[in-house]
């Protein structure tokens, strides 16, 4: 590898080692074990919603539904919590709920042949408009079942057990994604659906898998939001929209570089959670975070520009 | 390369804010600054923290509520002094003033509600604000006659003072209501007030007597409509709540249609609490003392054309 | 010597257009046969059909003597046909051994996963490409860090890999320079070699002149004439300049 591959390959990734340095040698508190813990813990929700959409990337699909389909989910999670479901039927119609709505955008996508820029803009209108239908505007709110809450704010000795789900939920993706043959035909359609197709891959179904399991991601990281807030609101999940493809993106800068990956997604979504934790610390106010995170996204697109417009533009 | 460079020189920015002193140091957090009572409400603390020689750092939480989480837990561990918040919410965050009590640090709220974790809430009573408006804009038409009102349902206060206003209505059964639109979306809401009430106007031409709304914001855009449909002030009594210079310069506008609004003093509640705020943590006072129960109430003033000039900057 | 594969009275309309109007074809085991005609003579749509790509509306394909019936390019893979289009369907930012083992990755098992095989799949590629060409030899690289007759030798391996008796090349040296196009010529020699019966599409009659052991030359969608023997290219030219029949 020559130094061009090398920072090719590794500057965001080294960037962002020297962004972890620098906080821990300026930002008071940065190096604590709990604030370290606590970076973690922030990174989960984000992570695990980037993972879905570098899931959908990965077969050239973007799946811009997935924060409102995770505040879907949210809102169905907390409704049938607060009408005294049993609490595990509720996680579990929740996550349905980001799977079916994922089976939808596949669907419009692969059958209706809707460019999914467009039909997972229209999910996600839809999706809000359940949320909004559920909840009547009015956020779920109560002291909920302790076992249930334990998702979101449980700890095993001092590790947030969210923590944990997440670290699984990485390994999982990284598995999938790398190391079977599901995860190359999803690569292989999105490199080039003719090939795939065929090489005799069922592209269609890598398709509907790619944003079925953007669906799943973010029926998942609802799970973890309402148990960590003991609440479900319309729009609970509408942030993560901009800072999930931002954390893709940065991710596309780097181990694989200008393809969307689920290690760069991870390292992606932890340099920005890093950077909105180091800078309270370092006492920047509220407006210095949105814009850093507007030169993340435009510097990493910048970099790797080319896989992105083919999604977003593949009309 | 570029990347590494955009990263260090936002680290420079960020080290070159982190050189300041070991003055007291309180983290301000408002839920959603694009609301502008919130935002007049975390400025002031700012300002007022500052006149006190304390380092202040306000952050804004878009509205969202994992992005007010993670804040909270990021203040936390920075180890502030003691925190103020503005529109927060008691049993979502209850894990992260729970950490902030374990961790020593004193929080005042405002506008939030109470916990058992924070030192109080420093609040106006919605429902007496919401009675004071409802009945005044039953005063103005003499108890008779039409509305029209405008909701919003997704915030707390606004709703309450939604229930209020049905409270009202149906003990004067004389007063019709003509029609009523909820508000339903959160970003593009003005656009949502435009088109809801305009069709409700248009609708009820020439019949309509009063017109209420949740917050002024509202009320703003329905002067606009009704002052586009060709209407004079007192030809339809507005009243709204939550007071600003903008309300009250309309109040007193002889070409707009608002007629009164019930003022939240948010500029009172961000001092008193900074004040508060000095007396328990620095001065060593006991919470006890000052603010005996979960709240401290703050009256709020209805202001029409007769004193509207005291609030008028 | 039964043919290893026979298409007899293909028809095939395109709404209005018939584009084969009872073609034939047989290909005899370990040839080197070219399919050759002007533009609309039926060469791409015969392709297609030998492939899967299209259904013909009448006539028989037979591979060595059995009456098949192709209703997807992976049946016609699955008995043994494998075609290398025009455009070679690589995909250029995946690696050398992913493209070769698109479709039919190798796993092994890993605490009871069904994990990719990495190692097996490069040594195999390896081995696929040493029989057309050894100058390559990192698996790893991507297709798009190779010229264009490299390419085809990935797009040849993944015949190769499938298994496949029958190579169906489409114009493999359109696009591509002198030297590119030497090394296309070698690689279906190797194929030859190998023992694979191969069908040549082409409109370069150097190329069909240096390879063919026989050429069928199709015109307007019906059978012209099939040569067999030494033949030039300015003979072939003249065949499909004039539209003679006799042999």
């Amino acid at each position: 590898m020559n130094a061009k591959q090398i920072v090719e390959t590794y500057g965001t990734f080294l960037a962002g080692v020297a962004l972890f340095l620098f906080l821990l040698g300026f930002a008071p508190n940065f190096a604590s074990a709990a604030n370290l813990l606590n970076v973690l813990k922030q990174v989960s929700f984000l992570s695990i919603l980037a993972f879905g959409f570098t899931f959908a990337l990965i077969a050239s699909e973007l799946d811009l539904s997935f924060a409102n389909v995770c505040s879907l989910s949210a809102v169905v999670i907390g409704f049938l919590i607060s009408t005294e479901v049993d609490w595990p039927l509720a996680v579990a119609a929740g996550v349905t709920t980001g799977i079916v709505a994922g089976l939808l955008n596949g669907f419009l996508v692969t059958v209706l042949k809707v460019p999914s820029l467009i039909s997972t803009l229209g999910t996600a209108s839809i999706a809000n408009g359940l949320a909004f239908m559920i909840t009547g505007g009015v956020a779920f709110v109560g002291r909920w079942d302790a076992d249930f809450l334990f998702l979101g704010r449980g700890k095993v000795g001092v590790v947030p057990v969210i923590i944990l789900f997440t670290l699984a939920i990485l390994a999982a993706a990284l598995i999938l994604s790398t190391q079977t043959r599901t995860g190359v035909h999803i690569q292989a359609t999105g490199e080039n659906e003719e090939a795939a197709r065929r090489s005799g891959i069922n592209t269609r179904g890598c398709k509907v898998l790619g944003l079925t399991l953007s669906g799943l991601a973010a029926g998942l990281t609802a799970v973890f939001l309402v148990a960590n807030l003991s609440s479900a609101a319309p729009q609970m999940a509408g942030d993560f929209m901009l800072n999930g493809i931002a954390a893709t993106l940065l991710g596309m800068t780097m181990f694989t570089p200008a393809k969307p990956n689920i290690l760069g997604s991870f390292v992606g979504a932890l340099i920005i959670v890093m950077l909105s934790n180091g800078l309270v610390l370092l006492g920047a106010q509220y407006y210095i975070q949105d814009i850093m995170l507007g030169i993340i996204i435009i510097a990493s697109v910048a970099v790797s520009a080319s896989v992105l417009k083919r999604a977003a533009f593949a009309l | 390369m570029k990347k590494i460079k955009v990263l260090m020189a936002a680290g420079a920015l960020a080290g070159a804010m982190a050189t300041q002193g070991a003055a007291f140091e309180l983290g301000v957090v408002a839920f959603q600054m694009s609301a502008e009572t919130q935002a007049r409400c975390a400025n002031t603390v700012g300002a007022e923290a500052e006149k006190l020689g304390w380092t202040t750092q306000v952050l804004n939480s878009n509205g969202a509520l994992e992005t007010h989480a993670s804040q909270l837990d990021n203040l936390i561990q920075k180890g502030v002094d003691a925190m103020i918040l503005c529109m927060s919410k008691p049993v979502q965050f209850d894990a992260q003033f729970l950490a902030a009590k374990d961790a020593g640090i004193p929080v005042i709220t405002i506008s939030s509600g109470a916990s058992p974790h924070t030192l109080f809430d420093v609040t106006p009573n919605e429902y007496v604000m919401a009675s004071e408006a409802a009945i005044y804009l039953l005063g103005t038409i003499n108890f008779e006659g039409n509305v029209l009102l405008q909701k919003f349902e997704s915030n707390t206060g606004a709703r309450i003072r939604g229930e209020v206003m049905d409270v009202v209505l149906k003990e004067n059964p004389q007063v019709k209501v003509l029609g009523e639109h909820s508000m339903a979306r959160t970003k593009s809401w003005q656009d949502d007030v435009r088109n809801g009430m305009s069709a409700l106007i248009l609708q009820n031409a020439g019949n309509v007597n009063g017109i209420w709304s949740s917050f002024d914001g509202q009320a703003l855009i329905i002067d606009d409509i009704l002052l586009e449909a060709g209407m004079k002030k007192g030809d339809v009594s507005l009243v709204s709540i939550d007071g600003g210079q903008e309300v009250y310069r309309r109040i007193k506008d002889p070409g707009s249609m608002m007629t009164a609004t019930v003022a939240i003093p948010f500029e009172d509640m961000a001092a008193k609490a900074v004040d508060m705020m000095k007396q328990i943590a620095v001065d060593g006072k006991a919470k006890a003392d000052l603010v005996p129960g979960p709240y401290l109430f703050i009256p709020a003033t209805l202001v029409d054309k007769t004193n509207v000039d005291q609030f008028l900057k | 010597m039964a043919p290893r594969i026979s298409a007899t009275g293909i028809h095939k309309n395109y709404g209005a257009v018939e584009a084969l109007r009872g073609v034939s074809l047989d290909v005899r085991p370990g040839e080197i046969h070219a399919v050759c005609g002007d533009n609309g003579a039926g060469k791409s749509t015969l392709i297609k059909i030998l492939a899967g790509v299209e259904q013909p509306d009448r006539g028989e394909i037979a591979i060595d003597g059995r009456a098949v019936r192709f209703d997807s390019p992976t049946a016609a893979l699955k008995a043994g046909l494998a075609t290398i289009h025009q455009d070679l369907a690589v995909a250029p930012d995946m690696a050398i051994y992913q493209n070769i083992f698109m479709g039919a990755e190798l796993t092994r098992s890993v605490l009871g996963l069904r994990l990719l095989d990495k190692a097996r799949m490069r040594k195999e590629s390896l081995g696929y490409m040493a029989q057309l060409n050894d100058s390559i030899t990192d698996m790893n690289a991507k297709v798009n860090a190779l010229s264009g007759g490299q390419r085809q030798a990935v797009a040849i391996c993944r015949a190769l890999r499938w298994n496949a008796s029958v190579v169906i090349l489409d114009e493999p040296t359109a696009a591509l320079g002198v030297r590119e196009t030497e090394q296309v010529l070698q690689l279906v020699r190797s194929l030859k070699k190998a023992g694979k019966t191969v069908i040549l599409i082409s409109h370069a009659m150097q190329d069909v002149a240096a390879l063919a052991d026989r050429v069928t030359i199709l015109r307007t969608g019906r059978n012209q004439v099939t040569l067999e023997g030494d033949l030039s290219a300015d003979a072939l030219a003249h065949y499909i300049l004039s539209g003679d029949t006799r042999h």
